[in-house]
């Protein structure tokens, strides 16, 4: 415990810090219309309580879909490319060409080809996520060590052993750093979906928000946005550290 | 016959511009049951030598035999065991998990307990330790122990203790030899120190470079099991002398 108050004194700190000076910059005057003090966005957060989790359950469930359904596209697509150079660079320019396209401009056509529900939520989601994982699941499964590869040979291991003995263990570390980026731009892409006119979810929430010109909220459902990423985050990393138990620094053959 | 058995090997690798000979016209008998020392200098295709009797890739032309079978064989026998330079253990398993690791592997339970082979390599009590807990020595313990646990007819070691320090080297090389006595398998060392080649050896094969030959292959007939007083034996020198002849050949003559 004590080690957790460790790591989070720092962080708290300067989040307190900056909450205090905003609030008395506020006060006195030097902060424009569209930046509440903090007090006043805490003040808004009990009346919207109920409307705030209604729209974050909406986005959440969208975001994890999307994520899901990318790191199985992924998965899929990094093991028909694992080994044959001939397949994965197709692939991964595949990956560039989506990530490439500005999900803004794409949201647009995505709504006229399957509608505004939560399909597109998901796709847009899905798409936003993908790329990261691609690259991830790829570069992870070409991870191991050579001498770890001619061992497999050499005792005679198939090749279903070969991915599940060797290259998925060795892939992991890799697999957690792409999950980690990904989870953050599968909320972000839910987001954009529903801000392309939806009735649930956060990105509708902030639009009906600021066409009311109601900023406190505004600002309420940014700060539970960057909370909902920076959780997802941390879901991630603590899985991570609980699985990925061997020495971080060394691979095979550098223990 | 029994052994490794190898007659007119050549390997090439292809490369990006044209291909390098890496080996021409290797023949050697090695018998079962010996421990023979590959040695030259850099690029002389020693490790390639090895990787061809463990079958990780085919000769160019030639032939090899272990007992009388071609190494593709062999290997999925499983009667290869090979131990590299770096220990190349699986990080994510305990040192136990990683001596069952061949035996995981071919569906069946180990040849050698696999506790009773941490036991001969010095290691009882670190079953469960992580790779990433132990010293450089010990790894390449675990490695040795791996390479045994489906108890092979061949034991290939490319360069094992060659990142140790010189004490432990020693102290592993004696341990090795007797582990190579225990168990009876034909052991293929590639080395670049002279005097480890000659103390563990039966027989020294010296190879040249660019290609890769055999230059000259020289009987070590001193008696076993082999003591670290050899070291200042003077037949031991006589050896060391022979197979330091082989190597430089007129350099050592000629000013430089």
């Amino acid at each position: 415990m004590t080690g957790l108050w460790r790591t989070l004194a720092l962080p708290l700190a300067v989040l307190t810090g900056i909450v205090v000076a905003m609030e008395i910059a506020k006060a006195a005057g030097a902060l424009p219309i569209t930046v509440p003090a903090p007090s006043q966005i805490a003040a808004v957060a009990p009346a919207q309580a109920a409307d705030l989790w209604y729209h974050a359950v909406g986005t959440l469930r969208s975001a994890l879909l999307g994520y899901a359904a990318a790191a199985l596209c992924a998965l899929a697509l990094a093991s028909v490319a694992l080994g044959r150079p001939t397949t994965e660079r197709p692939i991964l320019s595949l990956g560039v060409l989506i990530d490439c396209v500005p999900l803004i401009a794409l949201a647009p056509i995505f709504v006229i080809w399957i509608g505004q529900g939560p399909a597109l939520h998901v796709t847009i989601a899905a798409i936003s996520a993908f790329f990261p994982l691609l690259l991830g699941t790829v570069q992870g499964l070409k991870a191991t060590d050579s001498n770890a590869r001619e061992l497999f040979h050499v005792i005679a291991a198939t090749r279903w052993q070969r991915l599940r003995l060797l290259a998925l263990p060795s892939a992991l570390p890799y697999l957690f750093a792409a999950l980690k980026i990904a989870a953050p731009l599968a909320l972000l892409g839910a987001l954009i979906a529903e801000w392309m006119g939806s009735e649930r979810g956060l990105g509708a929430m902030i639009t009906y928000a600021l066409f009311s010109f109601n900023v406190p909220v505004v600002w309420l459902t940014i700060l539970t946005v960057c909370a909902l990423s920076a959780a997802a985050y941390g879901l991630i990393a603590l899985a991570e550290r609980r699985i990925v138990r061997w020495a971080p620094t060394g691979g095979v053959g550098h223990g | 016959m029994t052994g490794i058995v190898i007659e007119e090997v050549c390997k090439r690798f292809a490369l990006d511009k044209g291909e390098v000979e890496a080996l021409r016209d290797i023949t050697l008998s090695l018998p079962a049951g010996s421990f023979t020392a590959l040695i030259g200098p850099s690029g002389c295709g020693k490790s390639t030598l090895l990787r061809l009797i463990a079958d990780v890739f085919p000769p160019t032309s030639g032939a090899i035999l272990i007992d009388g079978k071609p190494p593709a064989t062999a290997r999925r026998a499983r009667e290869i065991g090979f131990v590299f330079q770096d220990p190349t253990l699986l990080p994510w398993r305990s040192v136990i998990d990683n001596v069952r690791l061949p035996a995981e592997v071919a569906g069946v339970t180990p040849e050698r307990d696999p506790l009773a082979l941490i036991t001969m390599v010095g290691l009882a009590g670190f079953e469960q330790a992580r790779p990433s807990q132990l010293s450089g020595g010990m790894q390449q313990r675990v490695a040795i122990a791996r390479a045994l646990s489906m108890n092979p007819k061949v034991l290939l070691m490319d360069e094992p203790f060659g990142a140790l320090d010189e004490i432990t080297r020693q102290k592993m090389n004696l341990e090795l030899l007797d582990i190579w006595r225990k168990t009876g398998t034909t052991a293929v060392l590639v080395t670049h120190s002279i005097s480890e080649a000659v103390f563990m050896a039966d027989t020294v094969v010296v190879l040249s470079a660019h290609p890769g030959r055999v230059s000259q292959v020289i009987g070590i007939d001193l008696p076993r099991p082999r003591r670290l007083d050899l070291l200042q034996d003077a037949r031991f020198n006589a050896h060391e002398n022979a197979v330091r002849a082989a190597l430089f050949g007129d350099a050592m003559t000629v000013p430089a």
